[in-house]
């Protein structure tokens, strides 16, 4: 029989740590409904509004016109009445004023009338999309205008012609207006497509045919025949349902960082979790060793127990769910920009449930060492105070291992890459480790340290004070700050190198698309020295004739191989590479067709010299053998390619040219207009800016991810007060006998506030330690970029996290402060 | 034939890498109804041998009987119904669960049991001790004497055969002290119960059946008591 009255009194005479104890479920769970839930209540979201957010039923996509296959195979269903079609290629192109003062390069819609079959395109008139698009007319965004200097009425040079700017484009279905691109939105009616000239060979253009199904129900029949006519190469046949847009892909690796996080910072939140219950159980202690003269047995203890842990962590669990919504709410509200318009978020039930489930396993997990070290206290100690020392070790690896794989499936259930998945939990597990091995040095440096002032040598005592969790908490925070360090400095880094030092020789004017034909006229023109790199873009479809499965590995995080390449053709190696497999780049005793591959290519699939690779070039195969495998001596911002070819192979492909140059900052825009105006078919990427535009959102996005970091700090500070609460009884004596001794409630302030702030010091001089031996790791060996420790910022931010833990800690210590030698001494407890 | 049984017990602590011991070769033997006193000076190993005889805390060396029984090497869930049903304590520091009230502590030895009337019993025994009216008081709420009262019922609940008392009177004015040790011989001979008490209070070693006393861990005396 389990008294209520037991469970109410229980939970009551250790309501601090009961309460840390549901902050902490709290955190796991809001952990978690905000970063595992987020990611299913965006799919829900997008998958309930998804022909809106697509525009059509089926969605044809090609990098090349139709083949005749597909294009008659659809054209067979109009004629049935099965489907409509309404079709649009969308660019990058250079538009400018119409008295070439101005440019900028622009992203452009062509569309067919009919388009968009679901949703609609708002303009800033409210006028009808279609009613306002039609031949000679165009619609753009807002910021052309604003770049260009330009106004509705004026004429707009597009390709080569002339179109009149008749409208502010506001919203459109399938893409959100801030999403980033490297140019403003162009609408253009498909009326007007030949006279742009904008479409010729090898050009990089999407060809996107939009249908719409009149029979909802034969959507999946018609996507599934009309895949057999698609070239798998070079065709994509999917419906709203299946299509992953831009949006998706976008929201999709910015949830994954996300999730990462989030699962960090649960680990972080499940530490705290076993150690609050640690701290909750030591105060059960000697009612659990009465329990036991008295007769109970290890499960009828536990059985009383059960309850008073699973009410706060059900409390917990409603209150992590509560605030997970609100969160993923205000998550949903800071990227709004992202979302379509019209697309209400809703928070996805589902994944709140599965939010749920894995927050009672997560409890259970790290609530099974504490329950099972229930069995280990020992009833003797009620009559003296003893350490329970585990006499079975087995408790601590099931749990260990638990902890693993539960981990290890959570993050290769979520990331779906058994190879990431691997690396982030052995990474995780390093910083754990590593940490706890530098915390348990120095906290045994400090006990052997000989100190004479006594307010230190008291606060380092204090440090080992039984039940006072030291060691949690320095790891802990150690971790996490380690994780808000290293993103800090990552991003810093990058930024010092890309965005505020844009290397002074390296190109800052990317031109593509340039025609065979005008690359003489091309040179002429810029009149400097120039190299070009003739461009033809193809894809890879086998590896040893072992055929590339293009959806898998398109589902991939990293580069992969189902993406389009730019393939080259030349006889001799950049300045900035060497050559780490093979003699030279091409051999002279093959005929056959040979290939130089990049080593980052290897890393995206294993291959090797000798070894076959199969290519798409829009519609022809070429198989092509790996004559050597280079890399890149340094990460800057000059072309380079992943497949290089002799001239003999490539030669005759369908290709454009492209050409980087250098160009003072304020010749720019002048130069721009100037190559658009002779050439309208070219595109010129301003490069530096482009990066200060990137730069600028993944600093909003870091900010972020980084904001929810400072989350996992939250749970080292809860054992921080947990600690404090736990040891309230030896610091309220040790008060009160200073107190009697004659030292002043300063003295004691002063013991208590150094023993904090050694714990707060110890954890920010180890996590910039390790974040900057990590990042300055990461910045030499894997980006290849100069390393800055950025030792001010990051001591700033060690002193407010100081500033922020002595805080709290001295909160949690304002009522043993205030305790009064004469109150104490009546108050000593005798039963 | 003997209910508790010492053979050769040795205690020894380890502190600091110290080595102490705290009892050195005790053996004795009780019989069942025996009211056995163990006296010494403080510091003499006096409530450690109560642990080790009562199974509570295990000895270095030597081995422990109770009903015949070896307790040295039981585990601890094992030695749980032992306990339960057949051991009372009585401690000096009373040792209530303070989240229970004086009703639910009574109670609590005999609903481990499953005891269906617990709570008949519990009231019958805090009428006998005369707190029927404290009944739902938590143990902060009582007095010394009370919460030594109510130990004392919850002692006897299961209706042990063997009761282990550290100085019950220990914390207790000599009123109060002296109505606890009456009413815990008043229910251990009502019981039949035998009895292993430690204290230091001559007048009550005076009214056991033997006295032992423990110097420096030894058993130096057995003194035959005149109660």
């Amino acid at each position: 029989m389990i008294h209520g009255h037991f469970i109410r009194r229980e939970i009551a005479r250790s309501s601090k740590q009961a309460i840390l104890f549901c902050l902490c479920v709290a955190l796991s769970l809001t952990s978690l409904t905000v970063f595992s839930g987020f990611s299913e209540s965006v799919s829900q979201t997008l998958l309930t509004d998804a022909k809106k957010l697509h525009a059509a039923d089926i969605i044809v996509h090609s990098h090349d016109k139709l083949s005749d296959e597909l294009d008659s195979a659809i054209s067979d269903h109009i004629r049935q009445g099965k489907i409509d079609r309404s079709r649009y290629w969308e660019f990058y192109s250079m538009v400018r004023t119409a008295d070439d003062q101005a440019s900028v390069l622009s992203l452009l819609k062509v569309v067919e009338k009919g388009y968009p079959f679901y949703g609609e395109i708002v303009l800033k008139s409210g006028r009808p999309f279609h009613d306002v698009l039609t031949p000679g007319q165009t619609v753009v965004e807002q910021s052309l205008l604003d770049r260009l200097g330009a106004g509705i009425g004026d004429s707009l040079q597009v390709g080569y012609t002339t179109l009149i700017i008749r409208d502010v484009v506001v919203s459109e279905p399938d893409r959100p207006v801030n999403v980033f691109s490297f140019g403003p939105r162009v609408f253009v009616s498909s009326k007007d497509l030949d006279a742009l000239s904008l479409i010729r060979t090898g050009s990089r253009i999407t060809y996107v045919s939009l249908l719409k199904v009149a029979d909802d129900r034969q959507i999946e029949a018609i996507a599934g025949r009309l895949k057999q006519f698609a070239s798998p190469d070079r065709e994509r046949v999917d419906t709203y349902r299946t299509a992953r847009t831009r949006v998706k892909r976008f929201l999709d690796n910015f949830i994954f960082f996300l999730k990462l996080v989030g699962i960090f910072i649960l680990i972080i939140a499940g530490m705290g979790i076993q150690n609050t219950l640690t701290a909750f159980f030591n105060e059960k202690q000697r009612t659990i060793a009465i329990m036991k003269t008295i007769g109970a047995t290890h499960r009828q203890i536990i059985r009383y127990f059960m309850p008073v842990v699973v009410l706060p962590a059900l409390l917990g669990t409603v209150l992590g769910i509560s605030a997970g919504i609100i969160l993923q709410q205000g998550l949903a509200r800071l990227l709004s920009v992202f979302f379509p318009p019209d697309m209400p978020f809703a928070v996805a039930w589902i994944g709140i449930f599965e939010s749920m489930a894995l927050g009672i396993a997560v409890v259970a997990l790290f609530t099974f060492l504490p329950l099972l070290r229930l069995k280990e206290v020992r009833p003797v100690v009620i009559f003296r105070k003893e350490k329970a020392v585990p006499h079975k070790h087995w408790p601590v690896f099931v749990s260990a291992i638990g902890f693993v794989l539960f981990f290890f499936g959570l993050v290769f259930r979520h990331m779906q890459d058994l190879r990431f998945g691997f690396y982030f939990v052995a990474s995780l597990s390093a910083l754990i480790l590593v940490t706890s091995i530098f915390t348990r040095l120095l906290l045994w440096i400090l006990k052997r340290l000989r100190i004479r002032r006594m307010v230190v040598r008291q606060a380092i005592k204090g440090l080992f004070r039984q039940g006072n969790a030291t060691r949690s908490v320095i790891v802990t925070l150690t971790a996490s700050l380690s994780v808000i360090f290293s993103i800090y400095l990552l991003e810093q880094n990058l930024d010092t190198t890309y965005v505020k030092s844009y290397p002074a020789d390296a190109p800052n004017l990317f031109v593509i698309d340039i025609q065979p034909t005008q690359q003489e006229a091309f040179s002429n023109f810029i009149e400097q020295p120039l190299i070009f790199y003739p461009i033809v873009r193809a894809r890879v479809t086998a590896i040893n004739d072992k055929t590339i499965d293009r959806r898998a590995e398109r589902a991939k995080r990293r580069d992969n191989l189902g993406r389009t390449f730019n393939l080259t053709y030349r006889h001799s190696l950049l300045a900035d590479e060497k050559i780490i497999k093979g003699s030279q780049l091409f051999r002279d005793d093959w005929t056959d067709p040979q290939v130089s591959v990049l080593d980052t290519v290897v890393d995206m699939h294993k291959m090797d010299i000798g070894d076959t690779i199969r290519f798409n070039i829009q519609g022809v195969p070429l198989k092509a053998r790996i004559s050597s495998i280079r890399t890149r001596t340094t990460d800057t911002f000059g072309p380079y390619f992943y497949f290089v070819f002799e001239k003999k192979t490539l030669k005759l492909a369908p290709q454009t040219i492209f050409t980087a140059l250098r160009v003072e900052k304020h010749r720019v825009g002048l130069l721009q207009g100037r190559i658009v105006k002779m050439f309208p078919n070219v595109s010129v990427i301003d490069l530096s800016a482009t990066i200060q535009v990137f730069a600028r959102m993944m600093k909003q996005l870091s900010t972020i991810i980084k904001g929810f970091c400072i989350l996992s700090m939250a749970a080292g500070i809860l054992i921080l007060i947990s600690g404090v609460f736990a040891t309230r009884a030896e610091r309220i004596t040790e008060s009160v006998y200073y107190k009697i001794l004659g030292a002043g409630k300063t003295f004691v302030r002063k013991v208590f506030s150094l023993e904090i702030f050694i714990v707060g010091l110890l954890s920010g001089i180890l996590a910039l330690v390790m974040s900057q031996t990590g990042v300055f790791l990461i910045c030499r060996f894997f980006l290849d970029i100069a390393y800055h420790p950025f030792l001010l910022s990051c001591g700033f931010i060690v002193g407010a996290t100081l500033l922020l833990i002595i805080g709290v800690g001295m909160v949690s210590t304002i009522s043993i402060l205030e305790k009064k030698p004469v109150i104490y001494l009546r108050e000593q407890p005798d039963e | 034939m003997a209910i508790l049984e010492a053979k050769a017990l040795n205690k020894t602590y380890t502190v600091d890498h110290q080595d102490i011991m705290v009892l050195n070769d005790i053996s004795l033997t009780v019989e069942p109804g025996e009211f056995v006193v163990i006296t010494g000076s403080s510091g003499s190993g006096k409530t450690t041998l109560l642990t080790l005889l009562s199974g509570l805390d295990k000895p270095t060396s030597g081995r422990v009987f109770i009903d015949q029984q070896d307790i040295t090497g039981a585990s601890e869930d094992d030695l749980a119904p032992l306990r339960n049903r057949m051991i009372g304590f009585v401690f000096q520091s009373f040792h209530l669960i303070p989240s229970m009230s004086a009703m639910e502590n009574i109670m609590f030895p005999a609903e481990l049991q499953g005891l269906s009337n617990a709570e008949k019993k519990a009231r019958q025994l805090l009428e006998r001790v005369g707190l029927a009216d404290r009944a739902d008081n938590l143990p902060s709420q009582l007095s010394g004497g009370e919460k030594q009262r109510v130990s004392l019922c919850r002692a006897m609940i299961n209706d042990p055969k063997l009761l282990f008392a550290d100085e019950p009177t220990g914390n207790l004015d000599s009123k109060n002290g002296r109505i606890v040790f009456e009413q815990l011989v008043e229910m251990k001979n009502e019981q039949g119960a035998t009895l292993i008490l430690v204290t230091h209070n001559p007048e009550i070693a005076t009214a056991a059946d033997r006295v032992l006393t423990l110097r420096d861990g030894r058993l130096t005396h057995k003194i035959q008591g005149l109660g």
